[in-house]
């Protein structure tokens, strides 16, 4: 008999509990927030060319379709037509945050509805779009950065607790790295991707295309030979590797968002891919700690280029990551950070730009210059002597 | 507590397992492989009459045309080669269908008996291959 035997029910029933508390931990809505109102204009894009077509005149079953199954329900005309506008007024409130619950559950269903109506209507981005609204339809997040919110406040009465059980976030954070790697090992399993051959072929094919664009000679034959598509296969697939496994660490997570975003830009520019750039790009603020003002920000209001800071940073906090707090006069711009680092002067600029949603992309590669570095390890060199100070 | 770890794993796995079907699936349904394929591929599509004739779906008939039926997914102008953007075999998947649906939503086509697709495709840098689609018989041609 085993001798860890008696131990195993206890130690499941521990993964377990521990399981349920990740699941049930109450964490900030800001992110969902922030998402569901990225989220509308996307899914008013998505709609475009089915309300066009409606516009015209024209349905899906004018032309070849292929249901999935026979059960599904059709519509008359008229009522699918009328159900896709119904589908863009709540993409708005949803956006919006007007009767946020109803708006954000109305648009999955008829997005989820209209998806399903053929296979022809299938695409990658479109899954992805229903997935991130099941997501936003089934977590709070209209209590924050919402008409509903501002209602509420007009009507004097308190509001409602940004935060909620963690499980969609980890849920929709576990669906966006699993589309990167998803993607990512397809092509690592796929010989002639991995080698270049599918890279090589596209961009042979699309030559034309290629010589209307403003590159140089050198960087057309760049383009067009194989042995560059070798290496650039395997600097793809890789990408899209690092982008799904480094999201989940701390220590690698603005680094695979920062690629992340280099990588949909490239994308977009270079492929016709709907709404997925966008959506894929407003997703990314999920991986945002799932806390809020845990940051202060210390301002010296007197000095111009703080105060200037303190605007821009109560614009663009879209995240609420930082608490603003006047500082003594003549203080240097400081930041206390959640751990307790303390960082002061250009170091706590670039790093408070760095956490703002618009300005991170340009901001986090400054945070590797040695000032910026020295500066956030000493004050961390600091924290660990004082803490190791016997009491 | 039960019914969200309940929801979240099923959602894992039910993710998983859509991963895991593109890779056998013609349509590959959440399973998010991004530009799989440079492949490429063209077809001739034909009308078989009763009397046995093959014309073109090129040609306009009994007030159809093949561009205005059949106007997603690239199978617009079969003729023209074309990438098949989600792979070959969805490409094909999708044409094998465009066949039957054309064959069974033209009533006021009393001649054709069914439509024929003769495919050539290229697997990324592979030799060409080529095979041949049919749609379903239609009932009362001729």
């Amino acid at each position: 008999m085993n001798v860890a035997t008696p131990h195993a029910p206890s130690q499941a029933r521990g993964l377990v509990a521990r399981f349920d508390a990740l699941l049930g931990r109450a964490v900030s809505m800001r992110a969902f927030a922030l998402l569901r109102v990225l989220a509308g204009p996307v899914v008013l894009l998505h709609l475009r060319p089915f309300l066009a077509d409606g516009i015209d005149g024209r349905v899906y079953r004018d032309a070849f379709y292929e249901p999935y199954a026979t059960w599904y329900p059709e519509l008359p005309d008229a009522l699918y037509v009328g159900l896709l506008w119904v589908a863009a007024v709540a993409a708005v409130a949803m956006s919006l945050g007007f009767l946020t619950r109803l708006a954000t559950a109305t648009t999955f269903a008829i997005v989820t509805y209209n998806l399903f109506l053929s296979t022809t209507h299938f695409h990658n981005n479109r899954a992805y779009l229903v997935i991130v609204l099941a997501m936003l339809a089934v977590a709070p997040c209209g209590r924050e950065l919402s008409l509903d919110a501002w209602i509420r406040r007009r009507r004097g009465l308190p509001a409602l607790d940004p935060s909620a059980p963690a499980w969609p976030l980890w849920l929709l954070r576990f669906e966006c790295a699993a589309i990167y790697g998803a993607s990512g090992l397809s092509k690592l399993l796929d010989p002639d991707w991995f080698g270049g051959t599918v890279t090589w072929q596209r961009v042979t094919r699309a030559e034309d295309e290629l010589q209307a664009w403003p590159l140089p000679d050198w960087a057309l034959s760049l383009l067009t030979d194989r042995g560059f598509h070798t290496g650039a296969a395997k600097f793809i697939v890789l990408t899209e590797l690092f982008i799904a496994a480094g999201l989940w660490w701390r220590g690698t997570r603005y680094a695979a968002v920062w690629v992340a975003v280099v990588f949909h830009l490239s994308i977009e520019v270079s492929a016709s891919v709907q709404v997925f750039s966008y959506l894929a790009l407003a997703v990314l603020v999920i991986w945002a700690v799932p806390s809020t003002r845990d940051r202060v920000l210390r301002i010296d209001s007197a000095q111009v280029p703080q105060r200037r800071l303190g605007v821009l940073v109560h614009r663009l906090d879209w995240l609420a990551r930082f608490r603003v707090e006047p500082a003594p006069p003549g203080s240097p711009l400081e930041v206390l950070d959640r751990d307790g680092t303390v960082i002061r002067g250009a170091p706590a600029l670039a790093f408070t730009l760095s956490r703002l949603p618009l300005t991170a992309w340009f901001a986090l590669p400054t945070l590797l210059l040695p000032a910026v570095r020295r500066a956030r390890r000493q004050r961390s060199d600091e924290r660990a002597m004082i803490a190791a100070r016997p009491t | 507590m039960v019914g969200r770890r309940v929801v979240v794993v099923a959602v894992v796995v039910l993710q998983l397992g859509l991963i895991a079907r593109g890779y056998w699936a013609d349509h590959k349904e959440f399973a998010f492989q991004m530009f799989p394929e440079s492949s490429t591929w063209r077809a001739d599509v034909v009308r078989v009459t009763a009397d046995g004739r093959r014309v073109p779906v090129e040609q306009p008939w009994s007030g159809y045309r093949w561009d205005e039926l059949v106007q997603s997914r690239g199978l617009s102008y079969p003729s023209v080669r074309h990438h098949a953007d989600a792979g070959l075999a969805n490409q094909l998947a999708f044409l094998e269908a465009a066949l039957d649906w054309v064959a069974g939503n033209t009533p006021r086509d009393r001649e054709t008996r069914y439509l024929e697709a003769k495919v050539t495709s290229w697997h990324n840098a592979d030799p060409p291959r080529v095979g041949v689609l049919r749609s379903r018989i239609r009932e009362g041609a001729g």
